[in-house]
């Protein structure tokens, strides 16, 4: 792994300490949700625990995961040594340290206003500015992936970047898109607030903006698992990836349609013209194409492989594959979980549906599925892939591993599917207490009570991973075994510089960008809607 | 299976011209579809005209006009609205002239011989909105209250800013204006035994009564709203009262009016208690 061993060791460590604080908080706000008693009954406590879950899964255990997820595929798929260490390493700190400053002031009882930020609240600057730093400082890796990939072609003029290169660089310039909004509503609105530059703020600004960031971020928390799709489970299940081409159209379409879309989560709000809802709700059902596009070649894959271990007829190759090993039972799970987060994702981005669903629990349930769950089990085996890479030690032990992974399908499903139906009943969202003795409330009782069930398997799978890690980390095994990539089918020999860069695409998004939220953004400097903010904190006289 | 030699998908297609294509389709598709057809045609309604339809899309609708027949005029509650200028005006309030202006105040509000009834309220460390406010309701009639409504009268408006100010930066003393700290503490939900602490940090969903601490703290704040924690029993238990009975309609949107009428006389009395009792401003009281 060359110089990137530390360097993406350290990111997973960050990620995954993290991860675990965000999952004891998690599992003590459902606690707080439900009929059952609850240590610490406060709800100014379950906003800031909601804050902080919020803003450690979305912000800090994902960017962390994505940025040593980059630096351990550039150091192995380039086959060199990693370019700017050093600023890598800067990265690191700054991103670090914006995410102390944020737990502390979210600590503090300051900042409780949930990680989307919801102005016309006003948290404390210091929660405003820990953030800014950590996503503004994940740009430098967005800049060292970049420089990698071209340096690479240089050196290597007429040859295809290899897919796994290919896929990260287009994570890292989605991400650099998604991020410009909630970059742009904090330094515009949010900070000189909290600063007391301004006197108002315009909260449908601030949210359209948001709104640019609010997507197209869940793709990005995404490709870390899609790329793992492609490049990663073919290899450990003994095949070939279905098609190099495919993989590359896949992650292209993912950059074009995933940022001009975040309308959709404005379906709501009455600043936004039904025209515009309607042109990025359009968009947003587009993005269901690579998703399409990757199941099939993931199913297409598995079958070489399945058939390659002598698997025949309609369906015998899936009962040969290799599902002892962690990452092709996280990848099964994954899809079950994808499959069904995906068609709560299509009636959330459908306008008249919508209205039946928003804001109830509905929406953590969806998202909690298709993040917390068919993406982070694969957070979870991309992490017992590389841990022997990284750490030179034997993972123990796979078993453990695969218990895991099914604890936390086994949890994320008993959480999140009465959650769905609570939802559907109308429960509201980002609500601490019900009083379930009202005869309105009391159906939904003892299904906030099995969420509860389902919130402690997933603390438990949670321990369980860290455990393993742990265990790993000080064994004595010392293992030698390179990571490897798939190969396609066909590996490609040459590739059309479209499909070898991202220059072309860069500009179709910019059109896209500028029909799609050159209206929505432009209208408030004409409307000047601004209002008084709501102050979550007081200042110390 | 069989793939064909080159792959699934032939790398060799006119990427350019897709990607430009494909971006002229989407848009003009969704456009035309979001901007003309679905704006025009409206359930129960003839459908739009073309121009309407496309400045429905946009969110210009026909209702942001202003509207044309003169409306009856409107039975406020107040005459201050929250906007930019009257917070600004506020911000800008001289603690140091409203020291001067506080002279008028100090004989009721802080002399205990003429308060011993505690039915006057504690003034330092008020947050300075609410004083402003309530002047600006004496001095316009919407709340009534012995010589409060004359002496209002005499301040301009840039006095009861700065008496405001003045007020605001004096510390807390009974009144604890600093408890806007979210300290994170147990026992504030339905669980909570007493009466008090159960409708101040609970509230009642059954009646629609929200947590008083909501707005007024400990924990939450809202513009205009008076921070509780340490006021006079008396004070408050008499305020719930005239909210109740309507004798105090200073409210905007009655939201106290809508709490306090639904409130037992034992329960008004439970409420004052927890807010004055003094040792009890942030703890629960289990």
């Amino acid at each position: 792994m060359y110089n990137s061993r530390w360097l993406a060791l350290s990111h997973y460590w960050v990620a995954f300490a993290v991860f675990m604080l965000a999952v004891v908080l998690g599992f003590w706000q459902m606690l707080m949700r439900s009929p059952l008693p609850a240590p610490l009954d406060d709800p100014n406590l379950y906003y800031a625990s909601v804050t902080l879950h919020g803003t450690a899964m979305a912000y800090v255990v994902t960017t962390f995961f994505a940025m040593g997820f980059g630096y351990a595929i550039t150091a192995t798929s380039l086959g060199r040594p990693i370019r700017g260490v050093t600023a890598a390493w800067i990265c690191f700190a700054i991103c670090l340290a914006g995410t102390l400053m944020a737990v502390a002031a979210i600590l503090s009882g300051r900042a409780s206003v949930l990680y989307t930020f919801y102005p016309p609240l006003l948290g404390s600057a210091w929660y405003y500015s820990g953030a800014t730093l950590l996503i503004g400082g994940s740009m430098i890796w967005v800049v060292l992936m970049v420089v990698n990939m071209v340096a690479w072609k240089r050196d290597n003029p007429g040859q295809p970047v290899p897919l796994a290169m290919f896929a990260i660089t287009a994570t890292a310039l989605l991400w650099a898109w998604a991020a410009s909004g909630v970059e742009l509503e904090m330094l515009g609105i949010l900070l000189p607030r909290a600063f007391g530059l301004t006197v108002e703020m315009d909260a449908g600004l601030a949210r359209t903006l948001f709104s640019v960031t609010l997507h197209a971020i869940v793709y990005f928390w995404l490709m870390p698992a899609y790329i793992a799709f492609y490049t990663l489970v073919p290899q450990v299940a003994g095949g070939r990836l279905y098609s190099d081409t495919m993989g590359r159209v896949t992650f292209i379409m993912f950059l074009l349609f995933s940022i001009p879309v975040g309308i959709h989560h404005l379906l709501a709000d009455p600043e936004v013209g039904v025209g515009f809802k309607f042109l990025q709700s359009s968009l947003t059902f587009l993005v269901t194409l690579p998703t399409l596009l990757t199941v099939f070649s993931m199913c297409a894959s598995l079958e070489i492989a399945g058939r390659h271990h002598g698997g025949t007829g309609l369906l015998r190759w899936i009962a040969v594959l290799p599902w002892n090993e962690p990452m092709i039972l996280a990848v099964g799970l994954s899809l079950v979980m994808l499959g069904l987060g995906g068609g709560g994702g299509i009636i959330n981005m459908s306008y008249g549906m919508n209205s039946l669903i928003h804001n109830t629990a509905w929406i953590p349930a969806h998202f909690h599925l298709i993040f917390g769950g068919a993406v982070v089990i694969m957070y979870f085996a991309i992490a017992y892939e590389m841990w022997p890479r990284m750490t030179g030690l034997r993972l123990r032990s796979k078993r453990m591993a695969r218990w895991q992974l099914w604890l936390w399908f086994v949890g994320m499903m008993t959480m999140s599917i009465p959650w769905h139906i609570t939802g559907l009943m109308g429960q509201p969202r980002r609500v601490a207490i019900f009083d379930f003795s009202d005869p309105l409330l009391a159906p939904m009782a003892p299904l906030a009570i099995l969420s509860v069930v389902g919130g402690l398997i997933l603390l438990l799978s949670a321990i369980l991973f860290i455990t393993i890690l742990v265990r790993s980390q000080f064994g004595d095994v010392v293992v030698r075994e390179p990571l490897r990539y798939a190969l396609a089918v066909n590996p490609p020999v040459r590739v059309p510089s479209a499909l070898n860069g991202f220059a072309l695409w860069n500009v179709i998004l910019l059109m896209f960008m500028i029909v799609e939220y050159g209206y929505p953004i432009g209208q408030f400097f004409v409307l000047k809607s601004s209002v008084p903010v709501v102050e979550m904190t007081r200042h110390e006289p | 299976m069989t793939v064909s030699k080159e792959g699934a998908i032939h790398p060799d297609l006119p990427w350019s011209r897709i990607g430009w294509v494909s971006f002229a389709a989407i848009v003009l598709f969704s456009a035309l579809f979001g901007f003309v057809i679905l704006s025009r045609y409206q359930e129960n309604s003839d459908p739009l005209t073309v121009w309407g339809a496309i400045c429905r899309g946009l969110g210009i609708t026909a209702d942001t006009a202003p509207a044309l027949s003169p409306q009856p005029p409107l039975r406020t509650p107040t005459e201050v609205a929250w906007t930019g200028a009257t917070l600004g005006q506020i911000q800008a309030g001289d603690a140091q002239h409203g020291g001067f202006v506080a002279m008028n105040c100090s004989a009721c509000h802080e002399e205990p011989a003429a308060n011993a009834s505690h039915l006057i309220p504690i003034l330092d460390g008020m947050d300075a909105a609410v004083i402003f406010k309530q002047l600006a309701d004496y001095r316009s009639g919407k709340r009534s209250w012995g010589v409060m409504n004359g002496i209002a009268k005499a301040l301009t408006v840039q006095d009861s800013a700065d008496v405001a100010a003045y007020f605001a930066s004096l510390p807390g003393g009974r009144l604890h204006a600093d408890s806007g700290m979210r300290i994170p503490q147990g026992g504030r939900s339905f669980w909570q035994g007493s009466t008090g602490a159960r409708l101040v940090f609970a509230g009642d969903q059954q009646r629609g009564i929200p947590p008083c601490a909501a707005c007024h703290g400990p924990g939450g704040y809202k513009i205009g709203a008076p921070p509780l924690a340490g006021q006079y029993t008396a004070y408050i238990e008499r305020q719930l009262a005239a909210f109740a009975q309507d004798i105090r309609q200073n409210d905007i949107y009655e939201q106290m009016r809508a709490i306090a009428r639904q409130l037992t006389p034992e329960e008004m009395k439970a409420v004052a208690e927890f807010y004055g009792a003094p040792d009890h401003h942030l703890a629960s009281s289990d």
